[in-house]
């Protein structure tokens, strides 16, 4: 594959040419030329957008898809569709399909239906058979087939002891192993977040402090044992303290916040649109604060979409019954721009790769091209003309986004929108 | 004429005080009216008013099927205490179904909060609230409020006490509504295990010991424990509740004034009331039976006239 950018502005701190805009000329899939103009004599597709920016390719660390077993919900195909015309280049798959990923052949599966695509699928595998919280998982086994951490999606582990072994045995082979922050006794049958509206509502609230006890739980079992936590998508502005004091702890943790944690409150359930009934739920204003600190001072590590597609059959029911879940990856640049600088997205959209263990490529000729490329300032209301996805369960339809993602060039492949 | 500034009953806070007003208004009208020796006018003689009850309920819908036949409305029964979803089908086709048969308007009970709500956005017909998890029960809040006007004269300024289990509680949620909407002063009472942890921001006062309450209020709403929504024991036994929370005589009597003692039913007599203080002069709980007839009459009137229109 063979292209041309034309005047790209070039967002990557990591470039020597980064903030500037150039012409980027990509042979074979590898970056030749960066230059401010550079002629076509060879006559490459050439790509020219309006406002054209681009960075290193953006990677999530926490998307479902649904194949096998839910593709009413999302294939894999449409997924990593959606993930490019979204700019993404790389996405951590959940294990959380039916049958649930927890075995190398399942990995296998995962990777062989991603193989030559645009976008670079890493699966994550269950971290319980099953996810059922009783028994390991073979980590090992599917960490040789391409596993890039361990999670029961949504799941807690409940038991500490299996938690605590979790850890020291995938520590073994340096495994990354997930543990969602919830304590599920405390968290009872709650379906949003316990405050002022879930009592307005009459609907039994999560408290805050179902979270911050699992992850103050995992926490001290991590500097038991040793060896690497991630805790995907917190929501407290206590989780942000209490992580950010494991961290001068020097323990080897990170975390991630679903990007629509850092947008709404619960405020906005008041219609009982099941749309906002996500997990973690919405909290409050002062969550946000915290969380968007935690995420410019770099203690929260990354962001997420948390990517979760539901088909109309369960969000179009009482709200009790509805699933937790929002896509995400249509809207994630436009709405992290609203609250970050441009700089800051970026940095947001790409540093979890190597807490996953994924190679990043900056800008510079000789690197192979992994390139997302948007426009960061274009305004535009979000609505079901912009999702791409099979579900259309959108948390941000109706908002005002600001910033378009273009496409990818990835893996020797350019997936752009028109 | 004035009419109700909703098409739909699906919770107090969708309510102004002008549509209470109103609806205390047509209450008392239809009061007298049920108090003639022919207890029926024909005012709704077109139309047809489905009872959806996905949770089990005596009196509500004996109340609501009672004020119904009383206003000349066609009627049909539903109930289930499976809810739909269990069966297969969904909510808004189970209602789409028994709407397909020409009806008008809904009635329903349901065991999810906000089921009205989501009813009223889906399907085309007037929708009202008889009870939504532990949401609203916006026809119990408009009698009990009712209840007080006539015994007191007013609801503004006074003092109400709800005691109980407010946690799962629709009727209570619905009454802190009604009552702030008509000013009046709310406080809860009861375990603090059985207490909404942030219900002190809805502007009610929270209080723990029973006599305190009492001696503060002017009326006291005595609400019945919901063993069956409780899917743990948040006190150890009936009898220190009782111990705790329970109305008697001696407790009635050694306060500094008289309050008026309501309860939405059913009782556990011996539980959150003695008999004796049932029974007593003080509870007007039998009134609050008669005047739900009365106020449901108003709410159906009152909408169905916006469906005429």
């Amino acid at each position: 594959m063979n292209i041309l950018i034309k005047s790209a502005t070039i967002i990557d701190s990591k470039s020597e040419f980064h903030n500037t805009t150039q012409d980027i000329l990509i042979e074979n899939g590898v970056i030749t030329k960066i230059s401010s103009s550079i002629k076509n004599p060879k006559n490459y597709k050439e790509v020219k957008r309006d406002n054209l920016h681009i960075s290193q390719g953006w990677f999530d660390s926490s998307v479902s898809f649904g194949e096998p077993g839910y593709e009413e919900r999302e294939t894999i195909k449409n997924g990593l569709k959606t993930a490019a015309y979204s700019g993404y280049t790389a996405v951590a798959v959940n294990a959380n399909t039916n049958p649930v990923i927890d075995s190398n052949s399942d990995i296998t599966f995962l990777n062989s239906k991603a193989s030559n695509n645009a976008v670079s699928l890493f699966p994550i595998g269950a971290l319980t058979v099953g996810s059922k919280g009783e028994d390991l998982a073979e980590l090992f086994d599917m960490n040789t087939a391409g596993a890039v951490a361990f999670y029961d999606y949504k799941k807690p582990i409940s038991n500490p002891n299996l938690m605590k072994i979790a850890l020291q045995y995938a520590s073994n082979f340096d495994g990354l192993v997930c543990s969602f922050p919830q304590e599920n006794k405390i968290s009872g049958n709650g379906v949003m977040n316990e405050n002022i509206t879930s009592t307005k509502l009459g609907l039994k609230g999560i408290p805050a402090l179902a979270e911050e006890l699992q992850v103050a739980r995992d926490l001290f079992l991590l500097e038991y044992t040793g060896g690497k936590l991630h805790i995907p998508t917190i929501s407290t502005a206590t989780s942000v303290t209490l992580i950010k004091e494991a961290k001068k702890k020097k323990l080897d943790v990170t975390c991630s916040v679903a990007i629509h944690n850092l947008y709404f409150t619960d405020d906005v359930l008041t219609d009982f649109n099941t749309n906002f009934k996500v997990l973690p739920p919405l909290r409050t204003q002062t969550d946000i604060e915290a969380l968007i600190e935690g995420v410019k001072d770099g203690t929260i590590d990354m962001v997420t979409t948390d990517h979760n597609p539901i088909d109309i059959e369960d969000k179009k029911i009482e709200f009790d019954h509805a699933s937790y879940g929002t896509i995400g990856l249509e809207s994630a640049l436009g709405a992290l721009q609203n609250l970050f600088t441009i700089k800051k997205t970026i940095e947001v959209l790409t540093k979890g790769k190597t807490r996953f263990g994924i190679e990043s490529s900056s800008i510079a000729v000789g690197n192979r091209a992994d390139i997302s490329l948007f426009d960061p300032d274009s305004k535009y209301t979000f609505s079901k003309a912009d999702i791409v996805s099979r579900s259309k369960n959108a948390i941000f339809e109706n908002e005002t986004l600001k910033g378009k993602a273009y496409g990818i060039i990835a893996n020797n492949k350019a997936v752009l929108n028109s | 004429m004035s009419e109700l500034s909703v098409n739909h009953l699906l919770g107090i806070k969708y309510l102004n005080k002008q549509d209470i007003q109103l609806i205390f208004e047509t209450a008392d009208h239809f009061k007298e009216v049920i108090n003639r020796p022919i207890k029926k006018v024909p005012s709704l003689r077109d139309i047809t008013i489905a009872n959806l009850f996905f949770e089990n309920s005596t009196r509500t819908k004996l109340s609501f099927e009672l004020a119904e036949k009383r206003l000349s409305a066609d009627v049909i029964n539903f109930s289930s205490a499976q809810s739909s979803v269990k069966k297969g089908e969904t909510l808004i086709d189970t209602v789409n179904n028994i709407l397909s048969m020409k009806v008008d308007m809904v009635v329903m009970r349901h065991p999810n909060p906000g089921a009205g709500v989501f009813l009223s956005k889906h399907v085309n017909a007037s929708i009202i609230n008889a009870g939504d998890g532990a949401h609203e029960h916006p026809t119990q809040a408009l009698l009990d409020s009712y209840s007080i006007r006539e015994k007191l004269g007013d609801v503004k300024g006074k003092k109400v006490v709800i005691v109980g289990d407010i946690l799962h509680s629709r009727v209570a949620l619905s009454n802190v509504f009604a009552l702030q909407l008509q000013g009046a002063e709310v406080m809860v009472c009861g375990p603090k295990t059985l207490i909404p942890k942030y219900i002190n921001k809805l502007g009610v006062k929270v209080e723990t010991n029973l006599r305190k309450a009492l001696n503060w209020c002017d009326v006291a709403n005595m609400l019945r424990v919901q063993n069956e929504r409780m899917e743990i024991s948040y006190f150890p036994s009936t009898r220190e509740y009782t111990q705790q929370f329970g109305v008697n005589k001696d407790l009635l009597d050694s306060l500094d004034k008289e309050i008026t003692i309501m309860h939405p039913g059913p009782i556990n007599r011996g539980v959150e009331i003695t008999s004796d203080v049932a029974d007593s002069k003080q509870s007007i709980i039998l009134d609050q039976v008669q005047n739900g007839v009365a106020v449901r009459m108003a709410v159906i009137y009152l909408l169905a006239s916006k469906i005429k229109q």
